[in-house]
């Protein structure tokens, strides 16, 4: 059987199928080692049978942010070593005279240069002499790291002196990332910056990941785990690998998110995640699936394996509202997280979007996280009252806080979608994590997205889309070829040779010979068409006299995973009373579990459940479709 | 009556992201390094009398010139539906002739006797013809610096005016590379224009309009409310060029700033500031705005709009024929680049006076303009490199500074080494710190750069940076940073040159550090 486990900071969320039926299991996380939640849930799940387990892991991601990782080395061309530290030599705030930069992963003392080079074309130009390798193996190893990252200029176009490099450390004993592996592309800072991270995070993830294998191995069980690009592959590749898994859960949010599309037959969604502290969105089309970004950065660190393109915004249920100088209303990007947290949980002092929720009634006090939890209304009332400055009421205190928030994902939706050429009227916003469908309506109409989506569990979403991700593997290479080279068939034939999936998907990232971006099109005998035509829709022009090149050849082998069918329920036309809880004059309130197929009623209106509540404005009318998805008509 | 605050921030969040959306289709279409790696271009929005209501996060440079840009638009030009302006003549609305501005007009329906809004946007050309590939040679005339564009129609009614553009491309070494560059640039108009009249589609003229006007009563609101805050005094600030490049004689700036707190306003006058050089170092007035309108904006809080409004309460003094208000024929190609870094290492020297705690030391203050021209044997085409290399960055009275990084009037990106490498005929040798140049203190400035390049062509090398004679300030007791210097194959080059060089050369630059802050703390004697 198959099990998907991803790690979440509250809860650790599970899905599977038992007799062909979906299950969701909640656990508590444990942060300490979030292994011990996995192997219950594992344990209490599979009842000692075997099982393929499948992972969303935030160990990469907290060690980074928490800069926990390794003692890293980092090797590059002799004249480079400050390479990684200067980027590109700009500052991050432009007006701000106290602008401070984070540290490098690896300090100027674990930085080394190493005499050699190799040309654009891949011509070696200075080998690498005997006394030089000696002197840096051993003035490493005077430095006692516990990783190395190696990223030669143009290692790319020959890997032979990353080659003898790795060679000649092995005897060091600590694990070895090379750039021509990991991200076989030009533009050093951004390359070593990948491998760089990956050094880092390497021993902490193969620790983590040996452990589990070996624990649930002992069970007959294996390990795979969740890609920020929204595949798997096994626990062995991201230990190797572990750059590749730094948005793990939210890459299975977006998955999750495409296949309850393609369930419910709706080709083009946005998927609006909102947590208690961030929101993440993404533009999904079925036709195309999953779209991966090569500019992804993570606090301020370029990351160039792809990423699925997921954007995301430091505001949540929990971001902090306050007046500025000028007399201007703002909400976050500070939040109050679980800890002080909202006014109404009982301890915050800061006003925040959940309580700006709690006081206009579209959150239940008593039946948050299934009654669980009692939020103080009144205490959230008082403080309100006292930080509302010119506002005349709390109401509409809390109103401008939702419309300020609101308007922040919307501005996030609007950058995946009108900012790209996408028009919002051709969407389905599809909302899950705990906020998301408290918003969902308000955003639609303010983008003019017709129709609101809310998942079942929209709590377990991410896991669920691990659950039915496909195994992938991406490989790709710098090659800089006019688009008539012999040369790129090759390449992609040689990228393709790994075997190690069932399809290969071949891509080129194309452009205007001159230009500093590339766009990424499909490999097919009329790929220079559909890279003009993309142009014209990115960027407003095209021009087909102009000669275009092609920067990088990408191969994408997938194992697809076997099809999970989301239960089906026969429609049973009924107008939701059956499930009406109470009624207030602000609106119904309705319980999710006892809703079915086929109801179909009108806002305003509270959809209260375990994990989420939903909230349906005044004009909106909703309905179960046979998988039970809310699919509201905003 | 008070603005609604709330869609207030949502009128200000709409209006930023056109500006960077616009910005950012540049970018990305643009052909020129300039514009595609290093970013050096900028985008803005305008109102219907071509205040700036907000502008994306580019080059503080262009912050306070680019509304003159619109404003000579609308002046020399009546400008209809479909049409877009184009100039770049830095005595009619420009700054340096590379930059090459478009202003595009937002009709908010097709029979509107007139523009409800303006967009326009910049960018950084990396040849515009002259006497010097890369057109930022040393030059004692405009007319030597390259092609010079008043404001005219590059299109009219949606229709393309190709005799222009011929005319323009026929004056420049890199003509391809330019007309991509101007495509990039209609493209990110158009862009700008279809947002914004999407915005007024959705919330009626009137909406957008108010809350524009909102927008620059905010702004100015936060530079009041900052005004007020300020001692009531003068404080006064010079710093000097190294020479003009032609003329051996140092090049003085001096400012007096006057705060008046009671009335929340301030003055700033440049009056005793050197007459304006022979050689190309003359800034116009747009540039000593966009100085002091960027200087006023660093000491507001974070969220502050830099639009328009910051600029009411300042009256800004800088009389014409100086080289803080060049009149033509002056050459000014360097006016935007080192003096604007200049009269801002001359303004926040007078502010250190008023808010010690407030004021970094002194930055690398210069930019390092390096450009090589030459033949490409690998394409057969002519190539213009441009590339700006950073410095250190002056110590804060709370913290060290940065090293290798662009600040005040720039922050353009550098070209990775790769990319440099499949483009041009280059091989770099070197890009790393410049270990120790940062001055001393209690915290040390930061470390400049070396980047050594190694010329695989004989190309035409011009130089464009200062800070060889005067050494980037320590304040408070911090010492001086290291001056910064350049060689040839180990020949000491002048800060300003335009020099022939063979296949085969080494070229070495290393760029200033920043400025100590506070004395040295000396370690007790431990007792014995």
């Amino acid at each position: 059987m198959q099990i998907a486990i991803d790690t979440g900071g509250t809860f650790t969320d599970c899905v599977y199928l038992s007799n062909g039926r979906l299950e969701v299991l909640k656990l508590p996380s444990t942060p300490a080692n979030p292994a011990e939640a996995v192997l219950q849930a594992v344990s209490q799940i599979s009842a000692g049978e075997p099982a393929e387990v499948r992972h969303g892991t935030t160990v990469a991601t907290n060690a980074l942010l928490e800069r926990k990782g390794a003692r890293a080395a980092f090797v590059t061309t002799t004249g480079f070593e400050d390479t990684l530290d200067i980027g590109r030599q700009a500052r991050p705030k432009l007006y701000d005279l106290f602008f401070a930069k984070d540290p490098p992963l690896a300090p100027a003392e674990l930085r080394f240069g190493i005499k050699e080079r190799i040309s654009s074309d891949g011509v070696v130009l200075q080998a690498i002499e005997e006394p030089d390798l000696r002197r840096l193996i051993e003035s490493i190893r005077a430095q006692r790291p516990e990783s190395i990252a190696i990223s030669l200029l143009f290692a790319f176009a020959n890997p032979i002196h990353e080659r003898a490099l790795a060679a000649a450390l092995r005897p060091l004993g600590v694990p070895i990332s090379l750039s021509h592996e990991i991200l076989p592309e030009f533009r050093e800072y951004e390359r070593g910056s990948t491998v760089l991270i990956n050094a880092y995070l390497a021993p902490k993830m193969q620790s983590y990941l040996d452990h589990l294998d070996r624990r649930l191995q002992s069970q007959a069980s294996t390990l795979n785990v969740m890609q920020s690009s929204g595949g798997i592959i096994p626990a062995s590749i991201a230990a190797r690998e572990p750059v590749r898994t730094i948005l793990s859960g939210p890459a299975g949010g977006v998955v999750g998110a495409l296949a309850v599309a393609r369930a419910a037959g709706f080709p083009r969604i946005l998927a609006f995640d909102m947590g208690g502290t961030s929101t993440d969105v993404a533009l999904v089309e079925t036709a195309t699936g999953l779209r991966a970004t090569s500019e992804f950065q993570i606090m301020g660190m370029p990351v160039a394996v792809p990423v699925l393109d997921i954007h995301t915004v430091g505001a949540g249920g929990g971001s902090i509202a306050s007046f500025d100088r000028g007399g201007a209303l703002k909400v976050g990007p500070e939040s109050a997280g679980a800890d002080p947290g909202p006014l109404c949980y009982g301890r915050g002092e800061m006003p925040t979007v959940t309580d700006a929720n709690l006081l206009l009634g579209r959150l239940d006090p008593h039946r948050f996280l299934g009654g669980a939890m009692h939020l103080d209304l009144e205490r959230a009332r008082e403080y309100f009252a006292r930080t509302k400055g010119p506002l005349a009421t709390v109401e509409q205190f809390a109103e401008g806080i939702l419309r300020l928030a609101d308007s922040r994902m919307e501005k996030a939706l609007r950058r995946i979608s009108v900012e790209q050429g996408h028009d919002p009227r051709d969407f389905v916003l599809l909302s899950f994590g705990g906020a998301g469908p408290l918003h969902a309506c308000a955003l639609a109409r303010a983008l003019s997205i017709p129709k609101v989506l809310v998942p079942n569990h929209p709590g377990a979403l991410s896991a669920y889309g691990i659950l039915v991700s496909d195994t992938v593997r991406d490989y790709s290479r710098t090659v800089m070829l006019s688009p008539d080279d012999a040369s790129i068939a090759r390449c992609v034939a040689e990228l393709a040779r790994n075997r190690d999936g069932d399809v290969a998907l071949s891509s080129l990232d194309v452009r205007y010979r001159g230009q500093g971006y590339e766009l990424n099109v499909p490999w097919t005998p009329d790929f220079v068409e559909s890279f003009h035509r993309l142009h014209q829709q990115r960027y407003g022009y095209a021009d087909r006299a102009r000669p275009v090149e092609v920067v990088n050849v990408r191969v994408r082998m997938v194992s697809i995973n076997e099809p999970v069918e989301p239960p089906r329920e026969t429609l049973r036309p009924g107008d939701g009373s059956h499930a009406l809880v109470r009624s207030t004059p602000a609106g119904r309130l309705y319980s999710r579990e006892k809703l079915h197929a086929g109801d179909r009623f009108s806002g305003p209106a509270l959809i209260v459940e375990y994990s989420a509540a939903t909230f349906v404005p005044e004009g909106a009318v909703v309905s179960l479709d046979e998988f039970a998805n809310l699919v509201i008509e905003v | 009556m008070m603005p609604d605050p709330i869609e207030l921030a949502i009128f200000e969040s709409s209006f930023h992201s056109i500006a960077e959306e616009m910005g950012i289709a540049l970018r990305r279409a643009a052909f020129s390094p300039n514009i595609k790696e290093r970013r050096d271009y900028s985008s803005a929005v305008f109102d219907a009398t071509g205040n700036v209501i907000a502008m994306g996060d580019d080059m503080p440079v262009h912050l306070g010139s680019m509304p003159m840009s619109v404003r000579a638009a609308l002046d020399k030009l009546r400008l209809a539906r479909g049409d877009v302006a184009i100039l770049n003549d830095p005595y009619d609305g420009g700054t340096h002739l590379p930059d090459i501005t478009l202003v595009m007009p937002v009709f908010a329906e097709p029979a509107a006797p007139a523009a409800a809004f303006y967009v326009a946007n910049r960018a950084h050309h990396a040849d515009v013809g002259g006497a010097y590939p890369g057109s930022m040679g040393l030059c004692r005339e405009i007319f030597q610096e390259g092609i010079r564009i008043p404001p005219l129609k590059l299109v009219e009614a949606g229709e393309l005016n190709r005799c222009l553009l011929a005319l323009i491309l026929n004056n420049v070494r890199t003509p391809r590379e330019r007309e991509g560059d101007l495509t990039a640039q209609l493209g990110a108009c158009r862009i700008g224009v279809e947002r914004l009249a999407q915005l007024i589609a959705k919330y009626g003229l009137a909406r957008v309009a108010t809350n524009a006007d909102a927008l620059l009563d905010r702004s100015e609101a936060l530079m009041r409310s900052e005004l007020e805050r300020l001692p009531a005094a003068e404080f006064s600030g010079e710093d000097y060029l190294d020479n003009d490049g032609i003329n051996p004689d140092p090049v003085r700036i001096c400012v007096r700033i006057a705060p008046d707190p009671a009335h929340r306003a301030i003055q700033f006058d440049f009056t005793g500031s050197a007459p304006q050089v022979d050689g190309s170092l003359n800034a116009v007035y747009a540039i000593t705005y966009s100085a002091v309108f960027y200087v006023l904006r660093c000491l507001l809080p974070p969220e502050a709009v830099p639009s328009a409004g910051l600029m009411r309460p300042v009256k800004l003094i800088a009389p014409p024929g100086t080289i803080v208000n060049a009149r033509p024929p002056a050459a000014v190609a360097g006016g935007n680049v080192e003096t604007s870094q200049r009269i801002v290492d001359a303004l926040l020297r007078a502010l250190s006076k008023a808010l010690p705690d407030r004021i970094p030391a002194g930055s690398s203050g210069t930019m390092n303009n390096l450009t090589i021209g030459g033949f490409d044997p690998r394409t057969g085409e002519s190539f213009a490199y441009y590339e700006t290399i950073a410095g250190g960055a002056g110590a804060r009275p709370n913290s060290p500074g940065v090293s290798g990084v662009h600040t005040h009037m720039t922050n353009s990106l550098n070209t990775p080494v790769e990319a440099l490498e499949y483009a041009y005929p280059f091989r770099v040798r070197q890009y790393s710190y410049r270990r120790h140049s940062g001055g001393k203190g209690r915290f040390d400035g930061g470390d400049g750069i070396v980047r050594e390049i190694e010329l695989l062509t004989d190309a035409q090398i011009t130089l464009l940076s200062d800070r060889r004679v005067f050494a980037p300030y320590g304040l408070m007791g911090g010492s001086d940073a290291a001056k910064g210097r350049a060689a040839l194959d180990g020949v000491e080059l002048p800060g300003k040159c335009n020099v022939q060089a063979r296949s085969g050369s080494l070229l070495r630059l290393e760029t200033p550090g920043g400025g100590g802050w506070g004395l040295p703390v000396v370690d007790p004697p431990t007792e014995s």
